[in-house]
C-alpha cells in the first residue's frame, strides 16, 4: 500500500508510466503508417547494402600491390629495375651505366705544371699531347661530341691523317680537337709520332706540351649481369620490429605484441644504407641510420618516425587488410550513421511530432486528457527514439556482423569489432534524440518555417560534421552535434582497438594510403587526460544536454502556445 | 475553509473575455454550473466553442478567470480526470478501429491496457456501436463518428461532460440515438454541457439553458420560460396546400388569427399571436379543410426569432 492509502499498483508513478506507454505506443503506431517513414527507413538499409556491396567487391578483389619507394620502374630503359641499379650502383637516368657494364677507371694524368711530361703505355687517353704510337685502336669510338679521335686507318692498318709535320705549333693547337695530325718518324725509330687532341686509345708514348693536360685510365672489361624482375622491388622492405632486447636476431613483423619504444625496422632492401651513405640517412635523428624509431607511452604506440627508404615498401596485403577494415567501420559510422542517418530521419520523422497534431487537428484529442504539455513532448520524443533508435541500433548490428564476418582475421567474426559497432549504434540514437528535440522545436516554434530552419541547420551540420572528421581540433565544429557524436565514436574506437594510433601512424609513416588516418584521429576532448573513456563521457554528457536544452525550449513555447 | 472551496462548482467562469486580436470571442462573462444538462445555444460565432476551449486550457483567457473544479485548466491538468470533452473538431486517428482509439485515450488517464479495453468496449455498447468497434474509423459514418467521440470522453466516467455540437452533421435516426444517449447521461447525475445553435435540438435534451450572442451572455435559464415569452409574440404558420384561399376562409374565423397571407403559389401564411392555441385548432381545420396538405412550418420557431426577440427586449 502507497503512504495514501492506495495500491501501490495506483500511484502517481505507475499512472505516468500508462500515460508514457500509451503516448509512446500511440506515436509509435503513426510513424508507422506514414509513408515517409517507411521511405527514410528502407533508403537507410539501400545506403547500407550498398556500401557493404562495395566492401565485399574490394575484399574479394585482391589488393593489387603498389611500389611504394617506385624502385620497380626502369627509367632509363637499360633493362634493370631501379632496385637492382641501386644495388650496382648505377644510375637509372643512364642506359650507359647499369649493372655489369663496362666503366671507365681513371689512373692518372699530366696537369698543365707538372714536370714530368711524358707517359708510356697502352691505354685509354684523354686530352692533348704528341703520341709516338705502336698502335691505335680504331674501335674506340662514341658520339661525336665526345671527341673520340678518328684514325683513319687504311688497309694496311697505318693510320691516314693531315700531314702537319711543317705547322706552326699555335695552329696545331688550335686547329686539332677530337681529331689527330701526322707530324711524321722525326727520330727515325720507325714510329710515327702524331699530334693528338680529344679521346683515344693506343700504345706509345704521350709527350703533353707544355700548359696541355692529359688523362689516362682503363675500361674494364663488360660482365653479363641477369636482370632482375621488377616484382622483386615490390613489397620488398616490410615494416619490422624487434623483441623488447632489439636483437636482431629477432625480427618480426610490425604490429607486434610487444610495442616498446625504441630502434625498429630494417632497410631490407639496402636501398637507404646504399644510397644515402653518411648523408641524410638518419632523417628521425635518433643517431641510427636507416632505422625506424617507435615511440609509444602506457603500451601503445603513438608514433612512429621512419628514416628516408626504410621499411618503404611493405606488402600492403598484409596491412591493408585490417587497415582497410577499420577504415570501413570507422568511415561508415561517421559518414553514413552519424551524418547522413543522424541528419535525414529526424527531419522526416521529428519535425512534425507535436507540431502534425496541431496541423490534423487531433491535438485536443489528446490534451483533453490529465496529461501536461511538457509530459506530451519528452513521450512522443520517446517514441520516436524508439522507432529510430532502435532502427539505427538495429541496423548498426546487422552491417556490423556481415563486416565482422567478411573482414580481415582468424576468427570467424571479429569480436572486437562488435563494441565499436555498438557505440556507433549509440552515438547515432543520441545524435537522432538531439535533432529530434531539436527539430521538434523548430516546427513549434515555427509551423510554416519550421523545414527551411531545419535545412538551413541540417546544411550547416552537415559542414561541421566534415569538417569535425578532416581536423577534430577546429574549435568553430565543437558548436555542432555532429562533431560530439563523431568524437564519441573516435573515443570508442580508440577503447575498442587500442592499436589504432599504432595503425594509423603505420599507415602514416609507410604510406599504406588506406585513408584511416583520414577518417579517424584520437578523440579531442579528454580535458588534457588524453583518456578516450573521458572523451566518450564528455561527448554523452554534450549530446544529452542538448537535447535536455532543446526539450526546454520546446516545453516553453509549447505550454505558452493556444490551441485553436 | 468555507464550503464553497471545498466543493467547487463544476464549472465557474468568472468575468471572462476573450480577444482574437481586433475580434472579440468571448466578452465579459460569467457563469456557474454545477449538475444536470445544460443547453448552450448560439448562432455561429456567438461564442460556443471558444467558451468551451477556454475550459479546455486550450486557449487562455485575456481576461477573468475559468476554474473546472476549483482549478485553472490552463495551468494544470489535473480537472480533465473528471472532464470529458467532445470538440467540434471531425479529425480522428482514420487508421484505428474503434475499439483501438478509445482505448488508447482512455489509457492516458493512467488505466492499465486490460481496464482500459475492457471500458472502452463497456462505453462503445452504450452509444451503441459494438458491432462496429473493430472497424476501421476512416469508414465511420458522421454520426458514428460522433458517437465513438463520445465514448471516449465518457470511458473514464467522468463528473463534467462537454459536448461541442455533438449532433452537427448527424441524419435523423443518430441524432435520436446521440439525443437519448445524452439524456440518460443527464438522468445519471453528471454535469452536461452541450451547445447547439438548432434550438429544437438543444429542446428535446434539456429545460436548462444558456443563450450566447456575439460572445456575450443573452439569456440564461429554463428554456420554457424563454419560450412562453416567445410565443406572445407574433408568429407565422406556412401552410403548403392545394387550395390556399379556401384554407384561409377557414382560419380568419379563429381567435388566435389576426391575418393572413399569400407569399407564393399554393403557400398560405397564418399569423398569430399564441403560437400554441393557433396549433390547437390547426388539426381540426385541416381535417375539415379536406385539402391534401404537403407540408406544415413554423419559421419563427428558431434561434434567430428567438434571439431576435430577445435582443429587441433588451433593447
Amino acid at each position: 500500500m502507497g503512504r495514501k492509502g492506495k495500491p501501490l499498483s495506483e500511484t502517481v508513478w505507475t499512472r505516468m508510466d500508462r500515460k508514457a506507454g500509451a503516448v509512446i505506443e500511440l506515436t509509435i503506431r503513426q510513424l508507422r503508417h506514414r509513408i515517409s517513414t517507411w521511405v527514410v527507413l528502407g533508403v537507410g538499409v539501400l545506403l547500407m547494402a550498398l556500401l557493404l556491396t562495395f566492401y565485399i567487391d574490394s575484399v574479394r578483389e585482391s589488393f593489387e600491390p603498389i611500389d611504394n619507394d617506385g624502385d620497380s620502374e626502369d627509367n632509363d630503359g637499360d633493362g634493370y629495375p631501379m632496385g637492382q641499379e641501386r644495388k650496382y650502383g648505377t644510375p637509372d637516368w643512364n642506359s650507359d651505366l647499369y649493372p655489369g657494364a663496362s666503366v671507365y677507371i681513371p689512373e692518372s694524368d699530366i696537369d698543365w705544371n707538372d714536370a714530368d711530361r711524358t707517359e708510356f703505355g697502352n691505354k685509354s687517353w684523354e686530352g692533348s699531347a704528341f703520341f709516338e704510337a705502336s698502335w691505335v685502336d680504331d674501335q674506340y669510338a662514341g658520339e661525336w661530341w665526345d671527341s673520340y679521335v678518328d684514325w683513319n686507318l687504311n688497309q694496311e692498318g697505318i693510320p691516314e691523317l693531315t700531314d702537319c709535320s711543317d705547322w706552326e705549333m699555335e695552329d696545331l693547337y688550335v686547329e686539332f680537337w677530337g681529331d689527330a695530325c701526322d707530324l711524321g718518324d722525326g727520330d727515325g725509330d720507325g714510329m710515327t709520332t702524331y699530334y693528338v687532341a680529344g679521346k683515344w686509345r693506343g700504345e706509345g708514348i704521350a709527350t703533353v706540351p707544355e700548359n696541355y693536360y692529359l688523362s689516362w685510365g682503363h675500361w674494364t672489361e663488360e660482365v653479363y649481369v641477369e636482370p632482375e624482375p621488377p616484382e622483386m622491388y615490390i613489397n620488398e622492405d616490410g615494416i619490422d620490429c624487434f623483441d623488447i632486447f632489439m636483437r636482431p636476431d629477432s625480427r618480426v613483423d610490425c604490429p607486434s605484441e610487444i610495442r616498446i619504444s625504441g630502434s625498429h625496422g630494417f632497410d631490407d632492401d639496402g636501398d637507404c644504407l646504399a644510397a644515402n651513405e653518411g648523408n641524410g640517412d638518419d632523417d628521425n635523428g635518433n643517431g641510427v641510420r636507416c632505422d625506424v624509431q617507435w615511440i609509444a607511452s602506457n603500451g601503445v604506440v603513438t608514433r612512429i618516425e621512419a628514416d628516408d627508404l626504410v621499411d618503404e615498401d611493405p606488402d600492403e596485403q598484409e596491412y591493408i587488410g585490417e587497415l582497410g577494415h577499420r577504415t570501413f567501420v570507422i568511415a561508415v559510422g561517421k559518414m553514413a550513421f552519424v551524418i547522413l542517418l543522424g541528419l535525414f530521419i529526424p527531419l522526416f520523422l521529428s519535425l512534425g511530432l507535436v507540431r502534425d497534431e496541431t496541423e490534423n487537428g487531433t491535438l485536443h484529442l489528446l490534451l483533453s486528457k490529465p496529461i501536461h504539455r511538457a509530459e506530451f513532448i519528452i513521450y512522443r520524443l520517446t517514441g520516436y527514439l524508439a522507432i529510430s533508435g532502435s532502427y539505427v541500433i538495429g541496423l548498426s548490428l546487422v552491417v556490423g556482423l556481415i563486416s565482422s564476418i567478411l573482414g580481415p582475421g582468424d576468427q570467424i567474426i571479429r569480436f572486437s569489432d562488435i563494441p565499436v559497432w555498438i557505440g556507433i549504434g549509440v552515438a547515432t540514437t543520441l545524435v537522432l534524440a538531439a535533432y529530434g528535440s531539436m527539430f521538434n522545436a523548430m516546427g513549434l516554434i515555427s509551423p510554416k518555417y519550421g523545414v527551411y530552419l531545419c535545412i538551413v541547420f541540417g546544411i550547416w551540420e552537415f559542414m561541421m560534421g566534415s569538417f569535425s572528421i578532416l581536423n577534430p581540433n577546429w574549435t568553430v565544429a565543437s558548436v555542432s552535434i555532429s562533431h560530439w557524436a563523431l568524437q564519441m565514436i573516435d573515443a570508442v574506437v580508440l577503447l575498442a582497438w587500442p592499436d589504432t594510433i599504432q595503425w594509423a601512424e603505420m599507415d602514416r609513416a609507410f604510406e599504406i594510403d588506406s585513408g584511416l588516418s583520414v577518417f579517424w584521429q584520437p578523440p579531442v576532448h579528454t580535458l588534457g587526460t588524453a583518456s578516450a573513456g573521458i572523451a566518450l563521457l564528455n561527448s554523452l554528457v554534450v549530446l544529452l544536454l542538448v537535447s535536455v536544452v532543446w526539450i526546454f525550449i520546446a516545453k516553453s513555447v509549447f505550454s505558452r502556445r493556444e490551441i485553436m | 475553509m468555507t464550503m464553497e472551496q471545498q466543493n467547487p462548482p463544476a464549472v465557474l467562469i468568472d468575468q471572462v473575455s476573450k480577444w482574437y486580436g481586433q475580434v472579440i470571442g468571448v466578452n465579459d462573462l460569467s457563469l456557474a454550473i454545477d449538475g444536470g444538462v445544460t443547453g448552450v445555444l448560439g448562432p455561429n460565432g456567438a461564442g460556443k466553442s471558444t467558451l468551451f476551449k477556454l475550459m479546455m486550457g486550450r486557449i487562455r483567457p485575456s481576461q477573468g478567470s475559468v476554474r473546472l473544479f476549483g482549478v485553472d485548466p490552463w495551468k494544470n491538468t489535473s480537472p480533465f480526470r473528471r472532464v470529458g470533452y467532445v470538440s467540434e473538431s471531425e479529425k480522428l486517428y482514420e487508421w484505428m478501429t474503434a475499439l483501438d482509439f478509445v482505448t488508447t485515450l482512455a489509457r492516458l488517464h493512467g488505466m492499465t491496457r486490460e481496464e482500459a479495453t475492457e471500458r472502452s468496449a463497456h462505453v462503445l455498447e452504450f452509444v451503441g456501436l459494438t458491432d462496429v468497434m473493430h472497424k476501421e474509423l476512416g469508414k465511420f459514418s458522421k454520426g458514428m463518428r460522433q458517437r465513438v467521440k463520445i465514448a471516449h470522453a465518457l470511458v473514464h466516467d467522468p463528473d463534467l461532460l462537454i459536448l461541442d455540437e455533438p449532433l452537427h452533421g448527424c441524419d435523423p435516426l443518430a441524432r435520436t440515438s446521440i439525443m437519448s444517449v445524452i439524456r440518460e447521461l443527464g438522468e445519471q447525475g453528471k454535469t452536461i454541457l452541450i451547445s447547439s445553435h438548432i434550438l429544437e435540438e438543444i429542446e428535446r435534451i434539456t429545460e436548462q439553458i444558456v443563450i450566447l450572442h456575439n460572445g456575450r451572455l443573452l439569456a440564461i435559464g429554463n428554456l420554457h420560460a424563454i419560450r412562453g415569452l416567445l410565443d406572445k409574440h407574433p408568429h407565422r404558420i406556412l401552410i403548403n396546400c392545394e387550395d390556399p384561399r379556401s384554407m384561409a376562409n377557414l382560419f380568419v374565423t379563429e381567435e388566435p388569427v389576426f391575418g393572413v397571407r399569400f407569399p407564393r403559389e399554393g403557400q398560405l401564411e397564418i399569423q398569430t399571436n399564441d403560437l400554441s392555441a393557433a396549433h390547437a385548432v390547426l388539426p381540426s381545420i385541416v381535417v375539415s379543410s379536406n385539402q391534401k396538405i404537403t407540408s406544415i412550418e413554423n419559421p419563427d420557431d428558431n434561434l434567430d426569432s428567438l434571439l431576435g426577440y430577445l435582443i429587441k427586449e433588451g433593447n
